[in-house]
């Protein structure tokens, strides 16, 4: 928070008239170009003109911080989103964006609220009871209320689950949300219903988060009811269908390429789910597994954020690389509790709509509490004839289709003849594809504009979470509101804004009994040990490709300034050409030729070098991706600020230039090492980080050893390997005299209290390996133990007098196998990297 | 007719698989003017797991797991059927396809027979402006909804070559229509998909055809292999059509699965765990049962 401005304070007793003229005079400004639309319902201006008690007392609060500090504080949110790495993904781009939160809440009076909860948690019970009878008895369809060609069209409606009951009551659904607007008679509808993986309650929770820190007065004053509860109630929802008592929920999440990746992890985080991609998961002997560095775990409860077509590749989309083979069977048997069921999204689709008030008729015996759109499905001849005869004035939408993005505004009718003549001839020969609506014109709510407020359509999301007592409705939501007057906000997109959405309490809370912000308090839950084969894989190729950056930094550090203060380009041809012989080799540099600046430019930032410092760092990146709800925010900024410097455009710097882009990397690197070190939780994966790091680092200074201090190693060798080793110091303080062979190769390979010697990497690979569950239960040491126990033996029995180039090539040998070793044990598939494959079909 | 079925699938893989699991439909259907005798499948390795089960059609399913690793896996489905089915519809008779398609909407079933679950595009059949277009033309206002399905069989046979080298399983439908060429696969969802376009229920049909044709008779194209045709429903029921060889389906043909499109009957659907490529070789024997006894005699 900014402390520029001090905070202006409310004085107890009553206050001044020149402090509430100036209040009233900001709120003015503030206001005095707010018009909504005639005819179009407002959230802060009423039907009588008037603004609305929950939005004057909003103001009024606002109104107490200078526009200087409301700005500030504005600003020090956009720059906690940023930092925190909020972020989503507009659909078919690679770099994310920072989660674009507006500044003013959506707020709701606590009566309205009761409305609009009652509403939704009606509409969930609509969508799980027709769900229920659609994978069953279709009783629906046979009393006519249900067309059963709506039904058998979408693509959603998944026929190997038909039949399938969940145990613990059969549940279809448990998180349902709804998508609200007012409709022009100022009563709120229901655009869409969504029932898939519904998103957004991972961005309502942070932006509250991130609100109520930035405006803490008016939160507080404002009595916003806390969204803690919604999430504690969902979490026993999924863990009340399970069979054991402390089942093991995992999140089934789409992948860090996924549009809303960084809001699941953010919900794994928080409710303490493993996070967990569709490789993660086995099925074995009609059970769910999930594959982690202590072997197979029982997964008791998944809540998916995949498409249900996608979560089993065998029985559904064989298409899907995102699901389990076998996970519908395992549905089939019981085995295992899913929310929402594969198949729920049957319900998304628009055609449903058309049926919803008979059905709730019909089911509940009262009408729905919150209407849809008005709706037909063309595919009932009475209906269509409805929508010939009002061609002018309807929309024709694909009756399968989710509601989303789909709010067109021009009738059907009046659109170009092509267009019209398609619509026409889908009416003719394939009616039922179709349903028809009016178009939708959303409701405004006030946005800021910089100087003041303005009216903005928005959608309004709203949660609802099944829990053995009935649905349990989020007080809040997920809003969007578009930035301009007359865009629908459909997706997360440009030109479109969060906004957090404030539910107000009954009673307006005393300022004085609530004087702290209420932030949202995370209930108190242990990251569970439970460590994924594929992100032990990730963490551990996190660590080599760090690693491996640095050796290729170093690397050009020498290149650069030789083995001390000579370049070697005038002192050692020879040492020299083995340099840029090993750049040529690890591939960074297209020759081995050619000025130092122009390899360094390579070597540090190429793109297309396979074996660049730039290459590696990406690589990591792509691996810390994966892992972004095991990482601190600190240390995926730190990576992409390493990954900013090597990719900063360099062009033809001096030899100067790209040495000082080296020694940033290589401290941006150790400060990334250190973060690991310090922050990352011990349980959370961190010794595979290190473990990955060790094994590389060892490897390198293995090759290192054998080019540098062969035995015909020149002083400018040995200087050179010290400095790769960056041992120099080290060396410098227990040796007066200069550099000599024997010490220099003991000082690298063999000294076990040189942090960067051989001997000290296969130390701490020892002890790593010795703190890890071990599978099997006749005590005998699994392989990478042996091999890494028999290597430390070794090298601890060597001399440095009797070491030659040949042995540093063994170890590093025997190092490689290692690696395999931990890559057989510990990651999916082992070594072999065995991806699940299609077999061959057949004709 | 009695006839002895024999259907080998024989996977080889370069480098070993840890675990395969399959989904096999590769048992015949009962019913409809067929009864299965005698029916197993031989699978090796043997699996660790196997479990029968129906799909949503009703199909015969066998799920399997192997965990053994195995760098050959073989599946050999054997089967005694008898195959008596009723007269082919004339072709005068029934509904007009408009009333057919329209009835299609209004059948208030999700029952496996329901025609509502053949109507609109599945996984493998696309609505293609072209195919449907293809297909008006056996379609005049007011005809008879299975004599249209027999014209455009007709068509398809007559405008299409039979080209086993010209589409593999996944080929497109559009691309295998914009050729006009193919295999009884691509023939089926052609066909399929210009039902489908106007509005009336086809089904995917996979089985077998008799290998050795009657005395005198020519030999039927894809005998040799797993074969697929259509099935139309006419408001009066389903009728089996073979646009590979443009006739009716009768006693020649051996129901095994019945589905949208190819991919809910694959008689072999698996996922393996492995790396490296593999190799496929399928055989199928359909020979009467007297045939079978003549040549032992």
């Amino acid at each position: 928070m900014s402390a520029a401005a001090p905070l202006a304070v409310r004085e107890a007793g009553g206050e001044t008239s020149e402090a509430e003229a100036t209040r009233r005079e900001r709120r003015a400004r503030w206001c005095a170009d707010y018009r909504p639309r005639p005819g179009v319902p407002d959230e802060m201006i009423g039907p009588d003109g008037a603004i609305r008690p929950a939005w004057d007392r909003f103001l009024d609060r606002l109104a107490d911080l200078a526009e200087d500090e409301v700005s500030a504080r504005f600003a020090a949110a956009a720059r906690h989103i940023h930092n925190s790495g909020m972020a989503y993904r507009v659909y078919g781009e690679a770099a994310e964006r920072d989660w674009p939160l507006g500044v003013l809440p959506l707020l709701i009076e606590g009566a309205e609220w009761a409305e609009i909860a009652a509403g939704v948690a009606q509409r969930a019970s609509l969508m799980e009871t027709v769900l229920a009878d659609l994978y069953g008895e279709a009783h629906l369809v046979a009393a006519g209320l249900i067309p059963a060609a709506a039904v058998a069209a979408s693509p959603e409606f998944l026929r190997p689950l038909h039949g399938v009951r969940q145990p613990g009551g059969g549940r279809q659904l448990h998180l349902y949300a709804a998508d609200l607007s007012r409709g022009p008679d100022g009563r709120w509808r229901v655009l869409a219903d969504r029932t898939q993986a519904p998103s957004g309650t991972g961005y309502a929770l942070e932006n509250r988060m991130v609100l109520a820190r930035a405006l803490p007065e008016v939160h507080g004053a404002l009595a916003v009811r806390p969204l803690a509860p919604f999430f504690q109630a969902f979490r026993d929802g999924l863990a009340a269908a399970a069979e054991r008592a402390e089942p093991r929920i995992a999140l089934l999440t789409s992948g860090p390429y996924g549009d809303t990746y960084v809001e699941q992890a953010v919900l794994a985080r928080y409710l303490g789910f493993a996070l967990v991609e569709g490789d993660d998961l086995t099925v074995q002997d009609g059970r769910l597994f999930i594959r982690t560095v202590a072997g197979l775990k029982r997964a008791d409860v998944l809540w998916r954020r995949v498409d249900g077509d996608f979560v089993d590749p065998l029985s559904l989309n064989p298409a899907s690389r995102l699901g389990v083979p076998g996970l519908v069977e395992a549905l089939q048997a019981g085995a295992c509790v899913m929310g929402n069921m594969p198949g729920a999204g049957l319900v998304e689709g628009g055609w449903l709509a058309s049926c919803l008030p008979a059905l709730a008729e019909h089911l509940f015996g009262e009408p729905l509490r919150l209407p849809g759109l008005p709706t037909w499905w063309c595919g009932d001849p009475a209906q269509r004839d409805a929508v010939l005869a009002r061609a002018d004035t309807l929309t024709l939408r694909p009756a399968s289709a989710p509601a989303q993005g789909a709010f067109t505004t021009r009738a059907f009718g009046l659109r170009d003849p092509e267009e019209t003549g398609r619509l026409f001839a889908i009416l003719r020969d394939r009616p039922g594809d179709l349903v028809a609506q009016e178009p939708v014109q959303l409701s405004t709510a006030p946005a800021w504009d910089g100087p003041g407020l303005v009216p903005r359509p928005f959608v309004l999301r709203v949660f609802a979470a099944a829990t053995p007592g009935g649905w349990a409705v989020m007080p809040g939501g997920f809003c969007r509101v578009s930035e301009q007057p007359d865009v629908q906000p459909v997706a997360m997109g440009t030109g479109v804004r969060a906004a957090d959405v404030w539910v107000l309490a009954d009673a307006p809370a005393d300022p004085a009994a609530a004087p702290m912000p209420r932030l949202e308090q995370a209930p108190v839950r242990r990251v569970s040990g439970l460590l994924p084969s594929r992100a032990a894989d990730n963490l551990f190729w996190l660590g080599r490709y760090l690693e491996r950056a640095e050796a290729m930094v170093r690397l050009t550090i020498c290149l650069l300034s030789g083995a001390g203060a000579v370049p070697l380009s005038e002192a050692d041809e020879g040492t020299a050409r083995r340099l840029r012989g090993l750049l040529h080799a690890w591939g960074a540099v297209p020759t081995v030729v050619g000025p130092a600046a122009a390899l360094a430019a390579h070597a540090l930032s190429g793109r297309e070098a396979w074996g660049s410092a730039r290459t590696h760092v990406l690589a990591a990146r792509r691996n810390a991706a994966s892992l972004r709800e095991r990482l601190s925010v600190e240390m995926w900024r730190s990576l992409s600020a390493l990954l900013d410097v090597l990719d900063r455009p360099g062009g033809t710097g001096s030899e100067a230039q790209w040495l000082d882009r080296a020694e940033r990397a290589l401290g941006l690197g150790a400060a990334l090492s250190g973060l690991a070190q310090e922050n990352m939780n011990r349980a959370g994966g961190w010794p595979f980080v290190d473990i990955g790091r060790r094994i590389e680092r060892a490897i390198n200074t293995c090759r290192f050893a054998g080019l540098f201090a062969a035995e015909a190693a020149t002083a400018d060798d040995l200087g050179l390997l010290l400095q790769l080793a960056d041992s120099r110091i080290s060396y410098g303080a227990r040796y007066l005299l200069g550099v000599a062979l024997s010490p220099v190769r003991d000082m690298v390979l063999l000294d076990p209290y040189n942090p960067r010697s051989v001997a000290f990497q296969v130390e701490r690979l020892a002890e790593h390996f010795a703190g890890l569950p071990a599978l099997r239960q006749d005590g005998l040491p699994e392989p990478q133990t042996r091999l890494v126990r028999s290597l430390t033996g070794e090298i601890a029995g060597t001399e440095a007098a009797a070491l030659t180039p040949d042995v540093a090539a063994a170890w590093e040998e025997r190092l490689w196998a290692i690696a395999e070793a931990v890559e057989t044990r510990y990651f999916p598939g082992g070594s072999e990297a065995a991806r699940p494959e299609r077999l061959v079909a057949l004709a | 007719m009695i006839y002895l079925l024999r259907h080998v699938t024989a996977y080889a893989y370069r480098n070993p698989v840890t675990q395969a699991r399959c989904l096999l439909r590769l048992t015949p259907a009962e019913g409809d003017g067929q009864r299965v005798l005698s029916h197993r499948i031989g699978v090796d390795p043997l699996p660790h797991r196997r479990e029968s089960g129906r799909d949503f059609f009703g199909n015969a399913t066998l799920a399997l797991t192997v965990e053994t690793p195995h760098r050959a896996f073989r599946i050999e489905a054997l089967s005694r059927v008898e195959v008596e089915r009723m007269q082919l519809p004339d072709l005068a008779s029934g509904l007009s396809w408009e009333e057919v398609r329209e009835r299609a909407l209004a059948v208030p079933s999700l029952g496996p027979d329901a025609p509502v679950h053949f109507t609109s595009p599945s996984r493998r059949v696309p609505v293609v402006a072209e195919v449907t277009d293809y297909a008006r033309a056996s379609f005049p206002p007011g005809g008879g909804a299975y004599a249209g399905a027999v014209d455009l069989m007709r068509r398809i046979r007559a405008d299409f070559a039979f080209d086993a080298t010209a589409t593999e399983v996944a080929t497109p439908l559009a691309d295998a229509f914009a050729h006009r060429r193919g295999v009884c696969q691509d023939f089926a969802h052609i066909m399929i998909a210009g039902l489908r376009g106007l509005g009336l229920p086809a089904a995917y049909v996979s089985g077998y055809l008799r290998t050795r044709p009657p005395p005198g008779m020519a030999r039927l194209e894809g005998a040799d292999a797993s074969h697929a045709w259509v099935s139309v429903w006419c408001g009066d029921g389903w009728h089996g059509l073979d646009p590979t060889n443009a006739i009716g389906v009768e006693d020649d043909h051996v129901v095994v699965a019945r589905g949208r499109d190819y991919a809910d009957v694959a008689p072999v659907a698996g996922i393996i765990a492995g790396s490296g490529a593999q190799t496929l070789q399928v055989a199928v024997d359909v020979v009467p049962e007297d045939e079978e006894a003549a040549a032992a005699g």
